[in-house]
């Protein structure tokens, strides 16, 4: 009996992963952006193992010279900093960070943005109009800023950078998948699953939760990207953890220094990995989003 | 209608009373002294007494909270702890810095994101549609620090086209709005920023006419016009784009929210006297007061954009049933 479920789950979970592929591998640039995503995700478990130097370890080259700002070489794939850091360690351990953040900020405000709209969306009236003004003072509060006070006030740390960036973004998934719960509701199923005695719970997350689900994929891909983005950003004017390396720190360290002028390199490698990264997610979640919003489709 | 814009102002400033209540109770939460956000450590310690009955910080923490609101009612919004300037009159010089910038950079956007939206909404599939989507996409994935570096990089270093940041010559300050205005030089170095700004957000203009065009297009009353004749410029510049407009002015609110974000990166960027620089360089420092003032003073900017959109909305679109529930 458990055996034959377990095989059911697995069959649904095959099919699941089936629908996905098929979603996935609908245009060019979602498969494009699915495989660089999986790149980056494997350098970024395997990161100390690639990173041939530590971040912050002064190299020297084969000839036992000081390797300061050395462009791209052999021996120096990305080049160097000013201070003979090897950029291609620091951007392999960078890829870490950055999407720890995003992956960690992205699934917690997916979650905080999924139940606020499906409550907000399925009980209506009074705990309707609470959550969303609550989500309306979030949406005055200006986005970068908010993270700069945060950080200032209580220390330059990852988690105090992820609560920032959650407890903002959370907004716009709530307030589309409320949208979406408050047309579901309606449908005759739903009355249906009520008149048989269902408990709210269970139609909440049982009946209604899976036909939103597209969408919920869609926007933890978006706040995904917006959470790397953000970061580098916060990073980028000097709010980031000091203690460990991101693609928005190496271009601030870039700024601190001065050698913009010469140093293209150090310029391009982070700048390149934010882009691709960001566009990935951004190629992948347009598939999705033709499945959450079916009218794109023909066009 | 006016029932409706009444309402939205009312709970406009219920919003930014919010804010600044979350402001409130961030700097409370402060560790350390709680006297540290206002008044400077450095001070004589009677001037700090002093200070510390003015801003009522030996009173109960809800009479404080009062105390704090009086105040920023009363613009009595402290002083630097680095300049000792008063912090409303370091932000009436910024404000407008930032102000100009923004503008700028949004009226770059929106003509050209909607101009481009409905070319490529006519000519769908075609050419310009597809490196119009695709190098939108790209130019929104990149950071303003990003696209804004690279430019510096190649029209600045490189080329020297244009100066390396800042909104007047070193030592060439000018004195007031219009002195500012009528100078070339100050044109000239609002170029950079301003493509930088408009860089990153011609995306959401221009993929959003796009799509509301091609859906305004399928519409009963496009082919009416069709039937009768009426030339396809007509049709797609009087019918089409002016319909389509809407969508965009649903996300404009938003946009503008996240294009105040944008201008603290910016504003660094390119040593822009605005607010952005200003919140940057007062959360370093930890100069509390200017922080906590430019914070605020950039949420009030925020959601009072969002009221005008809001209004804007319900004006151009009379369709909309304003109702007592509200837009939802």
């Amino acid at each position: 009996m458990s055996s034959s479920r377990t095989s059911q789950r697995f069959r649904k979970l095959r099919l699941a992963l089936r629908e996905h592929y098929r979603i996935i591998n609908s245009n060019k640039l979602s498969q494009f952006g699915f495989w660089v995503i999986i790149l980056f995700t494997l350098v970024a478990i395997f990161a100390p193992w690639i990173a041939p130097h530590d971040p912050w370890e002064m190299t020297y080259d084969s000839n036992g010279n000081f390797a300061s700002l050395r462009p791209p070489s052999w021996e120096f794939p990305m080049g160097t900093t000013h201070l003979g850091y090897d950029l291609f360690s620091q951007l392999i351990l960078a890829t870490r960070t950055t999407l720890l953040i995003g992956v960690v900020s992205g699934f917690i405000s997916i979650v905080i943005g999924a139940n606020v709209g499906l409550i907000a969306g399925y009980y209506g009236g009074k705990i309707d109009e609470v959550l969303m003004r609550i989500t309306d003072i979030l949406y005055g509060m200006p986005f970068l800023p908010f993270i700069i006070v945060l950080i200032a006030l209580f220390g330059r740390q990852l988690e105090f950078i992820i609560l920032a960036i959650v407890l903002i973004i959370w907004r716009t998934s709530a307030r589309v998948i409320r949208a979406q719960a408050m047309s579901i509701k309606q449908r005759q199923y739903i009355q249906m699953a009520k008149a048989r005695g269902a408990s709210d719970l269970r139609i909440i997350y049982r009946h209604i939760l899976p036909n939103v689900l597209p969408l919920l994929l869609l926007y933890a891909a978006f706040n995904i990207a917006w959470s790397i983005i953000t970061e580098a950003s916060a990073s980028f004017l000097g709010f980031g953890d000091g203690e460990t390396v991101s693609w928005g720190g190496m271009l601030y360290e870039l700024w601190l220094s001065g050698k913009t002028r010469v140093a293209w390199w150090w310029f391009a490698s982070p700048s390149v990995c934010i882009i691709l990264l960001v566009t990935s997610l951004v190629f992948v979640s347009r598939a999705y989003e033709e499945v959450a919003n079916p009218r794109l489709r023909k066009r | 209608m006016l029932d409706y814009i009444i309402r939205r102002f009312v709970y406009t400033l219920i919003t930014i009373v919010a804010v600044a209540t979350i402001l409130f109770i961030l700097f409370r939460m402060l560790p350390g002294e709680p006297t540290m956000q206002v008044i400077s450590p450095a001070m004589d310690p009677a001037v700090q007494e002093r200070m510390k009955k003015a801003f009522g910080l030996n009173e109960p923490i809800w009479k404080q909270y009062f105390i704090y609101m009086k105040n920023l009612i009363t613009l009595e919004w402290g002083r630097s702890f680095v300049s000792a300037q008063e912090v409303t009159s370091i932000l009436s010089y910024r404000f407008w810095n930032t102000i100009l910038l923004m503008a700028a950079g949004m009226c770059m956007t929106l003509v050209l994101g909607i101009g481009m939206g409905i070319i490529m909404a006519w000519r769908r599939n075609g050419a310009v549609d597809l490196i119009g989507t695709v190098v939108g996409l790209i130019f929104q994935a990149a950071p303003p620090f990003i696209t804004g570096l690279l430019l510096l990089m190649i029209l600045s270093y490189n080329m020297g086209f244009f100066p390396t940041g800042g909104m007047y010559a070193p030592g060439n300050r000018p004195d007031g709005l219009f002195d500012l205005l009528t100078t070339a030089d100050f044109w000239h170095r609002l170029v950079l920023p301003t493509l930088t700004v408009g860089m990153y957000y011609i995306s959401t203009p221009m993929l959003i006419m796009r799509d509301s065009m091609l859906e305004v297009l399928g519409s009963d009353y496009i082919e009416l016009a069709r039937a009768k004749g009426l030339k396809s410029r007509v049709i797609m510049i009087r019918h089409a784009a002016r319909n389509a407009l809407l969508g965009v002015v649903t996300i404009a609110g938003i946009m503008i929210g996240f294009a105040v974000g944008g201008q603290v990166v910016v504003e660094s960027l390119f040593s822009w006297p605005g607010m952005g620089q200003l919140m940057v360089e007062s959360a370093a420092q930890h100069d509390y007061p200017v922080a906590q003032g430019t914070f605020l003073m950039l949420a009030i900017l925020v959601i009072s954009l969002n009221f005008l959109t809001d209004v804007l909305y319900s004006y151009l679109d009379p369709r909309i049933k304003i109702t007592a529930k509200g837009l939802s």
